[in-house]
């Protein structure tokens, strides 16, 4: 058993190394590949903070002043529920203190400054409003109605604050989404490629094994380790690629003016790292595909 | 031992390799195959080893039904049949030692067991001192030694062999069939294809001829006529 182990390692070695130039070709096109997929999730991930607030169709959100009596807050809850043709009375949310603080951890998540100067006793808290109607003047004008309720500190719409991104972001996320697809197909077919290479320098010594009854498995497994050692490699440059970039726009945007909700644009660390093992699994799995595909395929020179 | 039963092989739709064949060949029998290039002899020794397998009859070696047998069962199958070629099949980025050794290294034998019976079949060979060497510091009649240790390496019950003096002046042929007698005497059968009167008139053996595919001939003792 460790002969048969070190045996497909020291092959996949071997032939990793011979041919270096297929090999970096292929290394290479994965880790742009899979920088592509894992700057899909941050860019993603970033607007998703500027977006959380209006998540699930909310068009209006009415902010409720710190100090607001509950006799304020039933008004307003009264008032937005007496337009049922026009509210859609069954989305409206109520987020109280606590709820409204945890959120503004995700919008200030890049801008600390005002993050500290909130505390969930003086955080407005919210309703958020999901229209019916189609007519946003509609809603701009219950806006307005709501705005004079004793007790609203400020009403928002999103026509006014995020269509605009809540668009790029749509577009952001198709147009990577795209191109990172299109890019690890083209990494399975260089790995493919490579592997196929690797098998046809080695037909000689495929076609004796395969007389002499070696397994087709005993064959296969390191041109698949030398496709995943491909993959994995490829993975591991495109993390090393991902954290610069996600270090040099974490500074770049901590230099920006708090609250013009460019500081949202960054994401937790935890978050990065869970990505960083996405695309390492990612890496693995299309050398693997791309290696096995080739294996089957070539076995019988 | 080998049975082959109404066999017919056709590559394409034209082209008829092997038609209506049937043989038996017992356990420790040496059986020349005889014919013309192009009669069907390499055909017969590839059905038998599955890298072939019959449009109609069957082939069975050593009880098995090899044509009903699994794809993942055929390497097992072959681990009972050393195959000697014409151009030995040597790979040229080995020693001896490391050729014959690859054939037990790529089944899985552990190293203590390949260290063991590489030198010993090397010896039966007449090999022994020429470990170090590569296939292109040997001489034709060496380098199909070498190719025979391999195939014999792992004591197989069938030996497969396709014109093993074809590349070969008669003295080393001479040799070579000396080699493949002694292994025939250790109770293996084997099974060889050839068109060399010289070695077939000399040897004896059963003999089985074919022309365009079909047996016309299937005699002991025969020569090649």
């Amino acid at each position: 058993m460790i002969a048969r182990v070190a045996y497909a390692f020291r092959e996949m070695w071997a032939s990793f190394r011979r041919n270096l130039t297929l090999t970096v070709a292929a290394i290479l096109t994965s880790a742009i590949a899979l920088l592509l997929v894992g700057a899909t999730f941050l860019i993603q991930r970033a607007f998703d903070n500027l977006l959380v607030q209006w998540r699930g169709d909310v068009e209006m959100i009415v902010f409720v002043r710190s100090d607001a009596t509950p006799e304020q807050i039933s008004l307003i809850d009264q008032t937005i529920k007496a337009a049922p043709t026009i509210i859609d009375v069954d989305k409206l949310r109520y987020l109280d203190k606590t709820q409204s603080y945890e959120e503004a951890k995700r919008i200030f998540v890049g801008d600390p400054v005002t993050l500290s100067l909130l505390t969930p006793d003086n955080i407005p808290s919210q309703f958020k409003v999901v229209p019916i109607t189609q007519d946003p003047e509609l809603v701009r004008s219950l806006s307005e109605q709501y705005r004079s309720l004793p007790g609203v500190q400020d009403v928002a719409l999103a026509e006014d604050e995020f269509q605009v991104i809540s668009t790029l972001s749509r577009f952001v996320r198709t147009v990577t989404l795209v191109m990172s697809l299109v890019l690890l197909v083209v990494a399975v077919g260089l790995i493919w490629n490579t592997i196929r290479t690797a098998m046809f320098a080695r037909r000689r010594e495929i076609e004796v094994m395969k007389l002499v009854g070696a397994t087709n498995w005993f064959i296969r497994v390191p041109f698949m380790l030398e496709g995943l050692l491909h993959g994995l490699l490829g993975g591991i440059a495109s993390c090393g690629g991902l954290w610069v970039l996600n270090s040099a726009w974490t500074n770049g945007v901590a230099g920006f003016k708090p609250g013009t909700g460019i500081s949202s644009l960054v994401v937790p660390s935890g978050y990065l790292t869970g990505v960083m093992l996405l695309i390492l699994a990612i890496g693995a799995l299309v050398g693997a595909v791309g290696s096995a595909i080739a294996a089957s395929r070539f076995l019988d020179v | 031992m080998i049975r082959l039963e109404n066999v017919t092989k056709r590559y394409g739709t034209e082209t008829v390799a092997v038609r209506d064949a049937s043989f038996d060949i017992a356990k420790g029998d040496f059986v020349f195959l005889v014919g013309p290039s192009g009669s069907g002899k390499s055909t017969l020794l590839r059905l038998i080893n599955r890298q072939e397998q019959p449009e109609r009859g069957d082939v069975w070696v050593a009880g098995q039904n090899v044509n009903e047998m699994a794809e993942s069962r055929v390497p097992y199958l072959r681990r009972n049949m050393g195959n000697v070629f014409q151009d030995y099949k040597l790979l040229p980025n080995k020693t001896v030692f490391e050729n014959v050794a690859f054939a037990l290294e790529v089944i899985g034998k552990p190293r203590h067991v390949i260290n063991r019976q590489v030198p010993v079949v090397l010896e039966l060979v007449g090999l022994a001192g020429k470990e170090d060497r590569f296939p292109e510091q040997l001489s034709g009649g060496e380098q199909q030694r070498v190719s025979i240790a391999r195939a014999f390496v792992n004591r197989p019950l069938i030996m497969l062999a396709d014109e093993p003096t074809g590349n070969l002046d008669p003295a080393t042929g001479e040799g070579i069939m000396a080699l493949l007698e002694e292994i025939n005497r250790t109770g293996t059968t084997v099974v060889m294809a050839t068109h060399d009167h010289r070695v077939v008139n000399a040897m004896r053996k059963r003999v089985i001829q074919l022309d365009r595919g079909v047996i016309v001939r299937d005699q002991e003792r025969g020569v090649y006529e």
